[in-house]
């Protein structure tokens, strides 16, 4: 790979440069051979965005091209050697191991972890938004028919084999900021990490990646590390937990004057419940309430703790969590399903993924759109009619890796 | 005498909790100042050591009792060297007894036995008894590496690092013992003086198994050789070789998992019990057939089985009669063991309807 390192780090490419010497799409893709074009300029220009950590030899990388093969186990030795293997190749996608190996060339069994940051995924899409029945497309990949909104049936040709494209909102985002900001809560109040030590990335398209670094957690097994989101998760939560027993009719009634440490899940539930429980004792107030909430609903209220539970519960995806060998998105890379870059946030309340994750140029190009459809980006909103639109590069980009338009030659 | 160093502070360890803790190395070095050898045994001035060890071995392996009481009208320095070399003399007669299943049992009820003392001192201790609770946490620390503090500001909570909980089994193995079903409060796991010493009662028992197969057969006195051969005897007579209960063939994987445990003295989880115990009744076996059965578990106790089938099959309690559970909820349980035959089912009865064609 040494050898790329002279590829382009004395010679600055020119505009217009970029698409011809090293071309990994296939030749009759316009749209890859574009995108690919534009990523080694954003590379190019912005490699000091990549997030490598000074070890950057010990930890394993992927890289996934236009012409769509995946090449994993690769290593460097240095950003050097690296940022010249990115410039060279312009990646579609960039991966990089959260863990550090002993030989992370070698096969998965072969490595030799030496450990990992506790990484947990918030994904858009499992949050099963209501706004998002009404922005999301759905590509049909039989022929290639766009539909709005989520149908099980392409409108065009019946067929079942769909694809949704997720076009987040703001809306979108504030609820992922909601589900981000309640697992940083459980992660400190009830595992004791710091706050300092949690670092939050926008993934590039729809949803978040928090890194922990914590030194306590570095060495953790997957299988301890599954024990940890089944937590978060509140999976598998045992009602008994909250001093509540089944009479013999089968009616959930709260043990009086039990002794419970008021902390944890039981602290969450209590409180979004309005159970008032003093000195960690189930006491005759909180009896008198929690009857009333009783009749109030019937004596269903496994239910209703039950929504409770859902409602505080972390929604993170459970294999990414305990999958110690996986590769994450690089962050300061584009993702190829937005054009976006993996962006770290600073600050989640301030933080606009469609501002401040948006790095690619403004040149105008043109595209010919599939849809018409109106796109938030760089503070700016633009209205995209069906048919040909000039549109700034950044724009362009992200119309055509979402697949609702196509670069005009 | 054995000193313990901890937060600037020399605790004596007093000769009455070492009686009750014969497995600490300090208790063994204990009777090796006094020059004792294993060949000692032979001497009759420990034949009423030998019998009492002989009583306690009997109690757990056929009445399925720990109801053993430490004699404390002797001076602390003899009664602790009894309980050590009494100690002995059971591991002893245990090894050469030379049957896995009784090992387990033995192990199991002997666990519990110390599980016993453990709670009541750590529940006895009041919040400036530093003594007993720095002489646990250094049990604790030195068998089980497990660092274990004292909740100061909450009646009297006991906590452990999270990391430091999930190394015990227990915390994968049942649901009330998952991460999720504990009190998780600024990295530590909360626990009370009784779910503390359970959490180690695994570890105890693993401890004292090992203990047992470390031990070297060839010098078992001859008077240990001549009581162990007694036991084995009524044990075997006790404990024909096994046969699974039903058609093998029809025997669901689950349930197969289940006898082959058996089989092994093996003791059973809750789920495990309820499983076997539904799936009994439901194949019509008779309440001997499958007492027969259940006798084989290392903690059994013929009343409370009883009592508890009963109960299963709707005869007691709220005569609700409890069904085979489904292969989801055995799934749920870590109690599934799936293979080709299981294609298709939902509920291992299904497999059993299919052998016999109903």
């Amino acid at each position: 790979m040494s050898d790329a390192l002279s590829f382009n780090s004395n010679e600055p490419i020119k505009k217009g440069q970029y698409t011809s010497k090293y071309q990994n799409a296939e030749p009759d893709d316009k749209n890859k051979n574009w995108l690919e074009g534009i990523y080694r300029r954003y590379y190019f220009y912005h490699y000091s965005q990549l997030e490598v950590g000074e070890l950057i030899n010990e930890h394993e990388f992927g890289f996934k091209l236009f012409d769509g093969k995946i090449h994993r186990h690769l290593a460097f030795e240095d950003k050097k050697e690296l940022y010249a293997y990115i410039i060279k190749f312009s990646p579609s996608d960039i991966f990089y191991s959260s863990s550090r190996y002993q030989n992370p060339k070698a096969e998965i069994d072969q490595k030799g972890w030496m450990g990992s940051d506790l990484i947990f995924d918030i994904d858009g899409k499992d949050l099963h938004l209501e706004c998002a029945q009404s922005h999301n497309l759905v590509l049909c990949k039989d022929c290639s028919f766009i539909s709005k909104g989520i149908i099980s049936k392409c409108e065009g040709c019946d067929s079942t084999r769909l694809q949704i494209i997720d076009i987040p909102c703001t809306r979108c985002i504030q609820s992922l900021n909601v589900e981000v900001k309640k697992l940083i809560e459980i992660l400190h109040d009830d595992f004791g990490i710091d706050k300092e030590s949690i670092f939050i990335y926008f993934s590039g398209n729809n949803g978040y990646h928090i890194h922990v670094v914590d030194k306590n957690f570095y060495g953790v097994s997957a299988k301890k590390r599954n024990a940890f989101a089944q937590y978060l998760m509140g999976k598998g939560y045992l009602i008994e937990n909250l001093g509540i027993r089944k009479n013999t009719e089968g009616v959930l009634f709260p043990v009086h004057n039990k002794v419970l440490y008021n902390q944890g899940w039981r602290k969450r539930i209590f409180d979004s419940m309005h159970l008032p429980i003093q000195n960690h004792r189930i006491d005759d107030k909180f009896i008198k309430k929690y009857n009333r909430m009783l009749v109030a609903n019937s004596n269903n209220i496994q239910d209703i703790i039950g929504t409770h539970i859902f409602d505080l519960s972390a929604k993170i995806d459970p294999n990414v969590t305990m999958d110690i060998h996986r590769i994450f998105r690089l962050a300061g890379s584009i993702n190829s399903k937005s054009g976006l870059i993996k962006a770290f946030c600073k600050d989640l309340d301030s933080f606009d993924p469609f501002v401040d994750a948006c790095f690619i140029g403004d040149s105008n190009v043109e595209i010919e759109s599939k849809l018409n459809i109106k796109i938030s980006l760089k503070g700016k909103q633009f209205s995209i009619k069906t048919g040909k639109n000039t549109l700034p590069e950044y724009v362009a980009a992200y119309v055509i890796c979402k697949g609702i338009g196509d670069i005009m030659e | 005498m054995c000193y313990i160093n901890k937060y600037n502070l020399v605790v004596r360890f007093g000769n009455k909790d070492l009686a009750k803790y014969p497995f600490l190395k300090e208790a063994f070095s204990y009777i090796a100042k006094y020059d004792f050898k294993l060949e000692d045994l032979n001497s009759r001035d420990y034949l009423h050591l030998i019998d009492k060890a002989n009583e306690k071995i009997e109690q757990y392996l056929f009445f399925g009792r720990y109801e053993y009481q430490i004699n404390y009208s002797k001076t602390h320095e003899t009664i602790v060297q009894e309980e050590v070399i009494i100690f002995l003399i059971s591991l002893l007669l245990v090894k050469s007894i030379s049957i896995e299943a009784v090992t387990k049992k033995f192990a199991l009820l002997e666990s519990m036995r110390f599980e016993k003392y453990l709670i009541s001192d750590l529940n006895t201790a009041n919040r400036d008894d530093k003594t007993i609770k720095m002489i646990l946490y250094k049990i604790f620390e030195d068998l089980f590496s497990t660092k274990i503090l004292l909740e100061e500001n909450v009646y009297n909570f006991y906590k452990i690092r999270i990391n430091d909980y999930l190394d015990h089994p227990i915390a994968f193995q049942e649901k009330e013992w998952n991460l999720v079903n504990r009190t998780l409060h600024n990295g530590f796991v909360y626990l009370d003086g009784n779910e503390i010493v359970r959490l180690f009662r695994n570890e105890l028992y693993l401890l004292i198994i090992d203990r047992i197969k470390k031990m070297s057969i060839d010098r078992i006195p001859d008077t240990i050789m001549g009581i162990s051969k007694s036991i084995k005897t009524r044990w075997e007579q006790m404990h024909p070789s096994f046969n699974t209960p039903v058609y093998k063939a029809a025997t669901p994987p689950c349930i197969q998992h289940i006898y082959d445990q058996i089989s092994k003295g093996e003791n059973l989880p809750h789920p495990a019990r309820l499983l076997l115990g539904t799936f009994l009744i439901y194949s019509n076996k008779t309440m001997e057939e499958m007492l027969e059965l259940f006798k084989r578990l290392p903690d059994f106790d013929e009343k409370i089985t009883r009592y508890q089938l009963e109960h299963l099959a709707g005869k007691k309690g709220g005569s609700k009669r409890y069904y085979v559970p489904s292969c989801e909820k055995i799934k749920l349980e870590n109690l599934c063991y799936e293979t080709k035959i299981c294609q298709g089912i939902s509920n291992p009865i299904q497999l059993v309807r299919k052998k016999l064609d109903i």
